[in-house]
């Protein structure tokens, strides 16, 4: 920050106006009517509160006593190393693997795309009929390789597995266009001037491309971990009401299944504020271990 | 020797590269083929072609026969495409402040946006709707407004992410292009114009494409708020026409075949331009 | 960044030209009707319905906007809302149990007493005995048209190959359990079932196996009365079914989906499920689903259906069936002079003598006179469904209409947990009632 030009912070209104209106009508208003409804009874969606739940907490000592909170904090916490590993890792290897190479670049660029425009629902599908008890894809292929008896791959011992392969491969395309935008964003020229000083691919990698990425993926983290926490269709499509015993719940599919399908709204709402501020503490390491960085 | 390792290197890398790609090209294939298949051979051959005794029109016979898709396109078109162009003006804006203003409030702000990524859409319709209803917007009978009460929702849904998303690569901008900028006379609002922006484009471009695709792809405000026949969208039409039959993959597929591949096309066909947005804004020079 | 500007300013004159408020001309001679139905999407009967609106329309020169969908959890919610922001539509079909208590308590569809206060003849032709009283004040609010029953499809070839009869009007629980036994040996799969996903028909029968017609229907007060030990009697009858090992391999994993393909693919022999499912087995056997004549008929004759084995008091012949859903008129069109001629109309149209067996088929319709049907036009399932229920006793709703919401979640959702032994059934229902008396 050498110049003054931003000192003068009267711009600053109009900049962040627009956006802060939006969001506190259509989100933060919603949002705390829902955590208001947290302390409410609430019969069913759509209809007004009966009244204060009694004792008004009420609904925070069933989260903290609900063994099922438990393991959808368990699986999250999971599908959160999964997604900062697998899917920023993978992400970033592919980014600069693509960023280097001579011929296809534009091929791949194009099809790492797909999965993201293709629909959560239409995947689910997919995956299932790829794990398909009685017979997919992978049963069909085992088989083939003279396997007796038929894999139960939604089965309580590999339903985890099952669910976050598919939401890591799904959202590895999303995190690759980010960092390949980000990979643009550098000047060729500094590639250039590093070749010149003999610099080799690997070193120009090293210290051209991922010190200038940082911002970029603090960014992605920040995306990885709160994606994590809502993430819903994908799994919901594939292993709904955390099927099997409720083993496979995040907190995005329980927060939906209180609220849609036991029809527990209030409890529901309860959920969602748990999901907010575990977002909030989450992403706030990760910005601290980041450090945001400035020019 | 040197030479040969090199090469190594780069086959496996190709090798890496080109197995992933067969993992994203594969199941787009595999969901158009099966759209060619009556339903009750998909189980048995899935992961054939649909030639011969296997092909069938018949599933998209009954979606064209049954359902005004056209009309669906257009309005999905309408929605998203306003979505997207609100979204990239109005986060664009407020990215730029976060990114490059030092105040008080910004560290709240931030939080406040992070936050709002997170905020699940299931905790917030109902008094989005409540309000939309008190407003005479959901729910009526005129066009413009039904399309309106969607695209708002959607716009606040998909904001988060980009103002996250721009803030980050604006920051990651050299400042020493505004400075100039900024000893030539320009104001801060000049700076956004011809200095930022320009230089942010593959940025905004990135989000732009999400903010459209997610807009196309969200069915459960679509439901909410999409109700007559003639003003639903795409995704939300097909949705209805396979949710009753869920064992007919057959007509599932062509649903989604038909709401994918025209993007895919729109895509491939765009996206000379989509990419020289991505790159040509780079800081060349 | 003019334009930038210029566009903002739009965007907020277009929100609050919009919340100033709209008011929509109406058609000068004719009236517009808003109808929400749940005949859309793959309902058997959305092209009747669509059919009949068409041919209503022109007859009387109204016009209808259909706002129907396809009924989920969230068409549910999207109808309760409506009513609760005052954007409901005039005329509803929908559901008559519990679902409806929100709008009925609030006072904002009309009953068929104040109906008929003004119009006498209005659904004059239904037997009044079979239209649902409401669960909030026992008053009609809802005309039926279609009815719904549930019963056991059976693969007969599985039958034939594990040598087993098909259940009828006389077998008992303990024969069915025999006929399981002898079907596993026999290397087949004898029940297809979900139970990590569908359990609600098994839940509905093994209750109402420990219950009979006259007492089903009561949610009990505790788990220690005599009520509600039965529903403890009936939730231990599934465990021991798969403790036997009669339910799927992954019953527990699967879905109802795949469940439902086994059944019709020849590997699971008995399936219990409602009377939609007659079209879901023909439609099975069909390749191509526009076309009826690609029909595989010698595919459809392996398949039949019948009564559900009895225990207790409860006859084999006593089925779950009735009349779930109906018309409603909202109190908003019947505080609108033009509309409320419209809409009476409207529903006594479709739930005329001539269209309600168009509807109905097979299943269950409330009129006095039922006008006879023409078997000819039927599959084979069908005319075997008919003939099953010509031995119907007597038909009761199912007590999990009833029993709604959360109460539901440890003992549908729960049954896993049952099953395997985590939790016991005594827990799971008392743990259900607690939520359930609330």
């Amino acid at each position: 920050m050498g110049t003054g030009i931003y000192k003068r912070k009267k711009p600053l209104f109009f900049f962040l106006l627009p956006a802060f209106a939006f969001l506190a009508v259509y989100l933060y208003y919603p949002f705390v009517m829902n955590i208001v409804n947290s302390f409410q009874d609430i019969p069913r969606l759509g209809v007004p509160a009966s009244g204060m739940n009694t004792p008004w907490y009420s609904n925070y000592v069933q989260m903290f006593t609900d063994p099922v909170v438990g393991t959808a904090m368990k699986n999250t916490l999971i599908m959160i190393g999964v997604t900062l590993i697998g899917q920023v890792g993978i992400a970033l290897i592919l980014a600069l693997m693509v960023d280097n190479v001579k011929y296809g670049k534009k091929i791949f660029r194009t099809v790492y795309f797909f999965p993201i425009v293709i629909s959560a629902t239409a995947l689910g599908l997919l995956f299932n009929l790829i794990f398909l008890y009685d017979k997919g894809m992978i049963n069909q292929m085992l088989e083939g390789l003279g396997q007796q008896t038929l894999i139960d791959w939604k089965s309580e011992g590999r339903a985890l597995l099952t669910m976050m392969l598919p939401v890591m491969w799904q959202y590895v395309g999303f995190y690759f266009v980010i960092l390949m935008t980000g990979l643009n964003n550098i000047s060729d020229d500094l590639y250039e001037a590093a070749r010149i000083d003999g610099a080799g691919k690997w070193q120009s990698v090293k210290y051209i491309s991922l010190p200038l990425l940082h911002n970029v993926l603090c960014t992605c983290s920040v995306l990885a971990v709160t994606g994590a926490l809502k993430v819903f269709d994908l799994p919901w499509t594939m292993f709904p009401k955390g099927m099997p015993m409720k083993s496979t719940f995040l907190t995005g599919t329980y927060m939906y299944y209180q609220t849609m399908e036991a029809r527990n709204v209030d409890y529901g709402s309860t959920l969602a504020v748990l999901i907010v501020v575990l977002g909030m503490v989450l992403s706030g390491v990760v910005n601290r271990i980041f450090k945001e960085k400035d020019y | 020797m040197k030479k040969n390792k090199f090469h190594i290197s780069t086959c496996l890398v190709y090798l890496f590269l080109i197995f992933w790609a067969m993992t994203t090209i594969y199941p787009i294939i595999w969901v158009v083929q099966n759209s060619f298949k009556a339903k009750d051979k998909i189980l048995a051959n899935s992961f054939s072609l649909p030639l011969g005794e296997l092909f069938t029109l018949s599933n998209y016979k009954k979606a064209f026969n049954n359902l005004n898709i056209f009309s669906a396109y257009k309005n999905s078109l309408f929605i998203s495409l306003s979505v997207c162009a609100l979204v990239v003006l109005i986060a664009g804006l407020a990215a730029f402040g976060m990114a490059r203003y030092r105040f008080r409030l910004r560290k709240v702000l931030y939080s406040l946006i992070i936050a709002g990524m997170m905020f699940p859409i299931y905790a917030t319709i109902i008094p989005v709707q409540q309000m939309e209803s008190s407003w005479k917007i959901a729910n009526t009978s005129n066009w413009f407004l039904t399309m309106l009460s969607v695209i708002l929702p959607q716009v606040a849904g998909n904001l988060c992410f980009a103002i996250v998303v721009l803030t980050g690569f604006i920051k990651g901008l050299p400042i020493e292009l505004e400075e100039a900028a900024y000893l030539e006379g320009c104001n801060t609002r000049q700076i956004y114009t011809k200095v930022v922006m320009p230089l942010a484009k593959p940025s905004f471009a990135t989000v732009a494409i999400f903010s459209f695709l997610w807009s196309y792809n969200d069915l459960y405000t679509q439901m909410f708020f999409l109700r007559r026949p003639e003003m639903r969208a795409i995704t939300r039409l097909l949705n209805e026409l396979t949710s009753q039959e869920g064992t007919n993959y057959g007509l599932m597929a062509a649903a989604v075949t038909l709401i994918v591949v025209p993007l895919l096309i729109v895509y491939i066909f765009l996206q000379k331009y989509i990419i020289k947005g991505m790159t040509a804004g780079a800081i060349k020079s | 960044m003019k334009r930038a500007m210029a566009l903002a300013l739009t965007g907020s004159m277009v929100l609050s030209a919009a919340s100033a408020g709209c008011v929509l001309a109406e058609g000068a001679g004719s009236v517009e009707l808003n109808v929400t139905t749940t005949f859309a999407g793959e309902d058997g009967n959305a092209q009747n319905f669509k059919n009949a609106v068409d041919a209503w329309c022109e007859k009387t020169g109204n016009t209808v906007s259909d706002t129907s969908a396809t009924s989920d959890e969230s068409f549910k919610t999207r109808v309760v809302t409506d009513f609760e922001t005052g954007s409901e539509p005039d005329v509803l079909f929908f559901f008559n149990g519990a679902d409806a208590n929100s709008f009925i308590e609030a006072g904002k569809v009309i009953s068929l007493d104040d109906i008929r206060a003004e119009y006498p003849d209005y659904a004059s032709n239904m037997n009044d005995d079979l239209i649902v009283d409401s669960l909030v004040d026992g008053k009609k609010y809802a005309v039926p048209v279609n009815g719904y029953w549930e019963a056991m499809f059976v693969n007969t070839e599985i039958l034939e190959a594990a040598g087993v009869e098909k259940p009828g009007a006389d077998t008992t629980m303990e024969d069915f359990i025999a006929d399981c036994q002898k079907i596993k040996d026999a290397g087949y799969t004898p029940i297809a079932c979900a139970l990590g996903n569908i359990p609600h028909y098994w839940w509905e029968y093994s209750i109402f196996n420990h219950t009979s017609p006259a007492t089903h229907l009561q949610v009990p007060a505790s788990v220690d009365d005599e009520q509600g030990q039965a529903w403890v009697a009936g939730m231990e009858d599934i465990k021991t079914l798969y403790d036997d090992g009669f339910f799927p391999e992954n019953t527990l994993s699967g879905t109802d989906d795949e469940t439902f393909a086994m059944f019709t693919e020849g590997k699971a022999a008995f399936l219990i499920d409602g009377s939609w499912k007659v079209g879901g087995i023909a439609s099975a056997c069909q390749s191509d689903t526009e076309d009826p004549s690609t029909l595989d008929t010698a595919k459809l004759d392996k398949f039949d259906v019948t009564y559900v084995p009895g225990n207790g008091d409860r006859k084999a012949t006593d089925l779950i069936g009735g009349l779930s859903m109906g018309y409603y008129i909202t109190q908003k069109a019947w505080e609108d002079p033009d509309k409320r001629a419209a809409a009476v109309d409207f529903v006594s149209y479709m739930t005329s003598d001539e269209l309600v067996p168009v509807f109905a088929q097979h299943t269950a319709s409330a009129l006095k006179a039922a006008p006879e049907v023409d078997a000819s036009q039927f599959n084979s399932l069908q005319v075997k469904a008919m003939d099953m229920m010509s031995g119907v006793t007597s038909l009761t709703g199912a007590v999990q209409d009833l029993f709604q919401g959360d109460c539901r979640v440890s003992t549908f959702d729960g049954m896993p947990e049952i099953v395997s032994g985590k939790v016991s059934a005594a827990d799971a229902v008392k743990e259900g009632l607690d939520a359930y008396n609330k």
